[in-house]
């Protein structure tokens, strides 16, 4: 017990002992390891194929129709991705574009019930460090606390130690601005006129809505415009006010193991952010001191929990990555200003 | 020579090169199976095997070497497998004191208990070290699948444990 918990000790002051011996321990298992694993495979197929063979079925199907339903969504995402992204560039603003990303596999799962990691076939020799963010084709996976020559360990974001700084996206009641242009001066200095719909309606508001007030939007000068023209003659263009744009508070999301949903904490109160919604996205914060950059899709807001008090609310967020399956991985070769400081 | 010899026919460098095999089996098979998503853990089924056969020391010390070696490859500090495995085998040894002139059965009554204590000591000794979060009611779940898991593969776990914690005396 006292040898325990002189190691224990050791291995929490980052004792270069210890991190030889499992370097040393990792070399001589790895061999082992895959050689168990060849031997093992048919065992592992075999028990799939008795247990998870309706599952796989069922979700086979559920799959086709889901890529069916995003096909035609992705080709306008990746539009909308590649036009955000010139702007940011051209603001000077970091995009994930700029940063290279090394593609990798699982490898294994945790093999105690107590750790949400998963091990993937890439380490240091790719340039992977400890603290990337760890992403797949939905969003953010977690990020790297265990690296070596040829692999590396990964800290899923259901783990109860994993602790990341966040943007909540909340969108407020949506006012919208209709420009309408007629066929003949399309090329005229648009007039705008200001809608204001109904808190339950979508954005997609004909031009025909009740028209209120002629308002003024800050910083916004209408410029020359030539919009093609629609079969009625009529073209619109849709412009949100400066004050319904999307508002973003920043807390810290945290794990809370396999069977409860990743919580949200440290949202601050303010009338301005208004009430969260179900639904509403969960991206990086990113900055100086985060280890991911910003804007990378963590999640969705499931359940909003009110506290009493000045204490804002506790969100549970669902990831939108499928934490229970995983395989093909993107590790960001990102490293914050402060940790390239570092020596 | 003979020194060698006796080093490498000792039940201890047995049961380095035994927990060798057992680890590479958990890492890989038995991370996949996961009966009710739970991962049957062959390393502390052995430890408790090895403390109902062989007594509290022997128990604590299996404990220490596989729950060292386990230490090595997972993410958490080292030591804190080797704390609870340790522990694991020492209490498997220790019920054993319950039962006089203990039977098969009281055997494998004793491993059940074990293995349930043992897979509770993991995530209270990272509530000590500060990695909490992990004391849920899904313990008590994880608990009773690896309990049971370990019932099922006791049998043959008893027959390698006897073998590799046998004391052996070499011919001269």
């Amino acid at each position: 017990m006292l040898t325990s918990i002189i190691l224990i000790t050791l291995d929490l002051q980052n004792s270069s002992a210890i991190s030889g011996l499992r370097s040393v321990f990792g070399t001589i298992f790895r061999p082992v390891e895959n050689t168990t694993r060849v031997v093992t495979r048919p065992i592992s197929n075999a028990w799939y194929g008795i247990f998870n063979y309706n599952d796989v079925l069922d979700e086979n199907d559920r799959l086709r129709e889901k890529v069916a339903q995003q096909e035609g969504a992705t080709v306008a995402a990746a539009a909308s991705v590649r036009l955000a992204q010139e702007l940011l560039a051209l603001n000077g603003l970091p995009t994930l574009a700029g940063i290279n990303a090394v593609t990798a596999q699982v490898i294994g799962d945790s093999p105690t019930n107590f750790s949400q990691t998963i091990e993937i076939n890439q380490g240091s020799q790719s340039g992977i460090r400890v603290g990337m963010p760890v992403l797949n084709a939905a969003g953010l996976v977690g990020k790297i606390t265990k690296v070596y020559g040829d692999r590396a360990v990964v800290m899923l974001i259901s783990d109860p130690d994993f602790a990341l700084s966040i943007k909540v996206v909340n969108s407020p009641r949506r006012t919208i601005t209709t420009t309408t242009i007629a066929k003949s001066n399309a090329a005229a200095q648009s007039p705008v006129v200001p809608v204001e719909p109904d808190a339950t309606q979508d954005s997609e508001q004909s031009s025909t809505t009740t028209t209120t007030t002629t308002t003024t939007i800050a910083r916004f000068t209408p410029s020359v415009t030539t919009l093609p023209a629609t079969p009625s003659g009529v073209s619109s263009i849709t412009v949100p006010l400066a004050s319904d744009l999307a508002i973003r508070e920043t807390g810290v999301i945290e794990g809370r193991g396999p069977s409860r949903q990743p919580t949200v904490r440290f949202i601050s109160n303010a009338v301005r952010f208004g009430d969260i919604q179900a639904g509403v996205p969960i991206v990086t914060a990113g900055g100086s001191r985060s280890l991911a950059p910003p804007d990378i899709l963590v999640g969705t807001v499931s359940r909003v929990v009110e506290r009493l008090g000045s204490a804002g609310p506790v969100l549970e967020i669902e990831p939108v990555a499928d934490l229970t399956n995983l395989s093909f991985l993107r590790v960001l070769l990102y490293q914050p200003i402060t940790e390239k400081a570092t020596p | 020579m003979i020194r060698f010899l006796a080093f490498m026919s000792s039940r201890w460098t047995r049961l380095v090169l035994m927990m060798l095999i057992v680890l590479s089996l958990q890492t890989t098979l038995f991370t996949e199976l996961r009966p009710f998503g739970v991962a049957a853990q062959l390393v502390l089924l052995f430890v408790v095997v090895a403390g109902s056969i062989n007594g509290v020391v022997i128990g604590a010390l299996t404990g220490l070497i596989a729950g060292l070696m386990y230490d090595f490859i997972l993410p958490t500090p080292v030591g804190l497998a080797s704390l609870s495995l340790g522990l694991a085998g020492a209490t498997a040894g220790l019920l054993l004191y319950f039962f006089h002139e203990p039977t098969w059965w009281m055997r494998l009554i004793t491993i059940v208990f074990a293995s349930v204590l043992g897979e509770i000591y993991y995530p209270l000794a990272q509530t000590v070290v500060g990695l909490d979060g992990w004391l849920q009611l899904r313990i008590i779940k994880v608990a009773v699948v690896v309990a049971i898991c370990n019932l099922i593969l006791s049998p043959i776990a008893i027959v390698v444990c006897r073998w590799v914690l046998a004391e052996r005396k070499l011919p001269v």
